[in-house]
């Protein structure tokens, strides 16, 4: 039996598939916790998984003031190369540096046998490496890893970003330690990911998407009632009011009225009325929702582009910031759906754009391709199996390699 | 269309018009027809273009001028910041650049 922890920053992509291979190590019988910044955490892990809550002195004010990046990635509005500025410099950085003598005091404590911290989670991998404890990273948003050939900039300055903070927290190492030397999980599959030369250590497991079903009420009487083609329409948990109220505002215009039924994911006191066709839900239980489906317009976050294709369907992936142009770029290049711009498209190019999707057979198909090779790369239980190799009698030599 | 070797030197207009063409066809003519496109219209800011858009665009610079410049090379020597403000005159000024070299 070994001991496990897992390091995950307050975002809900990035913690899903945590639970998920965490809820397999528990059942094998190991040890499992997982160090995050937010206490509803202790809500969604599995039984028998521990929460180690970051907490810091209420009196130390700098640290509480750095809390506010959990804000302002929902409050302000980036897009293109500028929100990849905006991720690191306001979010990611001061989130790593607020996060690691917690993350230090957990692993001092827990004293884990290996370590999984999120890939944007560097702090864990700096807090690992100084405690001398193994590490493994788990790559949630596998886009982050790939270099645009034509702007390798990008990339350099997301490392450099990195290096100094680990500088400033005491490792001199002029390359990022954020992905594991050891072992690096992509939760995809070489297919959608496209060609990249990587290191071995690099496995693709899938995506990780077997978690505990969602408890929100859903009507499917009222889904299943009329026999015409569903579609869900989501754009994820991080983008704020103006955005969610102009997006949702077309696809009004686009589908209203249509021979549809539309299940959108939103507040639904955005609009005093919606179409009759809608079923509009703060939350949807989506993976239960998606075998009913026949297609899905998503903004390309790359846990629920996963759950479309692993139900084979096909998409329209309308992008707005970080990773996502990528997301959008790789599922319109494996022909599994049609892309968007996130400011320019009008009500009338989503339309056309879903009728397209579902009337060509050839985006199902190719999403079903994906489908089959996500299945073929293993999941959970190759995650989990891949995990509990590198808990045992690690030479210390392969740290920090 | 792409593939024209341009040997006589473009003056500035004829390149900026050429630019806008690029743009129309990486992102569709009736948004360009609805923007005001301009030599200081940055591509991240004023167009609205992502990183995916961008490299699409500058593969169809790559294709009209071929061996003429070294687009790829210019770009790929651009940090975040030099990104972020890229304009069509920055553009226009590096093209220039190359034909007056030759």
């Amino acid at each position: 039996m070994a001991k496990f922890v897992f390091i995950v920053p307050p975002l809900t992509g990035h913690i899903n598939p945590t639970l998920s291979m965490g809820a397999v190590l528990i059942q094998r019988g190991h040890q499992v916790g997982w160090i995050t910044l937010d206490p509803d955490l202790a809500f969604k892990l599995p039984e028998g998984g521990e929460l180690l809550l970051i907490k810091y002195n209420e009196s130390d004010q700098q640290k509480q003031d750095s809390e506010q990046y959990l804000d302002i990635i929902t409050k302000k509005i980036v897009y293109g190369i500028d929100s990849i500025k905006f991720l690191y410099e306001e979010v990611l950085i001061p989130l790593n540096r607020h996060s690691y003598d917690g993350i230090v005091d957990w692993l001092e404590k827990y004293k884990p046998d290996l370590v999984i911290t999120d890939h944007q989670m560097f702090a864990g991998a700096i807090a690992a490496v100084n405690q001398k404890i193994p590490y493994a990273t788990s790559v949630t948003a596998p886009a982050a890893i790939k270099i645009m050939d034509e702007l390798p900039k990008v990339h350099e300055w997301e490392v450099n970003q990195i290096v100094a903070l680990q500088k400033e927290l005491g490792m001199d190492k002029l390359t990022s330690i954020a992905c594991s030397g050891l072992l690096t999980m992509v939760l995809t599959s070489k297919e959608f990911f496209g060609e990249l030369e990587l290191p071995a250590c690099y496995h693709f497991v899938g995506p990780v998407i077997n978690r505990k079903p969602v408890n929100a009420y859903f009507d499917w009487d009222l889904l299943n009632k009329i026999n015409r083609p569903k579609i869900l329409v989501s754009i994820g948990t991080t983008f704020d009011h103006e955005h969610k109220k102009n997006f949702f505002a077309k696809v009004i215009e686009a589908f209203g009225d249509e021979e549809l039924t539309v299940v959108v994911v939103s507040e639904p006191s955005l609009f005093e009325m919606w179409p009759e066709n809608f079923i509009v839900q703060r939350m949807v239980p989506q993976l239960e929702l998606l075998p009913h489906l026949d297609a899905v317009v998503c903004h390309g976050g790359h846990n629920t582009v996963c759950e479309t294709l692993m139900n084979g369907l096909p998409m329209v992936v309308i992008p707005i910031a970080y990773d996502q142009s990528h997301v959008a770029g790789r599922v319109v290049r494996v022909g599994a759906g049609l892309r968007l711009n996130f400011n320019r498209f009008k009500a009338r190019h989503l339309q056309e754009a879903v009728y397209e999707i579902l009337q060509k057979e050839d985006f199902k198909t190719s999403a079903l391709e994906i489908k089959r090779s996500f299945i073929a790369a293993g999941g959970t239980e190759a995650a989990a199996t891949l995990l509990e190799k590198f808990s045992v009698n690690e030479p210390l030599f392969l740290l920090n390699s | 269309m792409d593939t024209i070797a341009t040997t006589q030197k473009l003056n500035n207009d004829e390149i900026f018009d050429l630019m806008k063409q690029f743009i129309t066809e990486v992102i569709g003519e009736e948004f360009v027809e609805e923007m005001d496109i301009t030599p200081k219209s940055s591509f991240t800011k004023d167009l609205e273009m992502d990183s995916i858009e961008i490299v699409s665009f500058s593969e169809k610079i790559k294709t009209h001028f071929g061996e003429q410049i070294d687009f790829t090379g210019w770009l790929s020597a651009m940090d975040l910041d030099q990104l972020i403000n890229l304009n069509l005159e920055m553009i226009i000024n590096y093209i220039q650049e190359c034909q007056s070299s030759k």
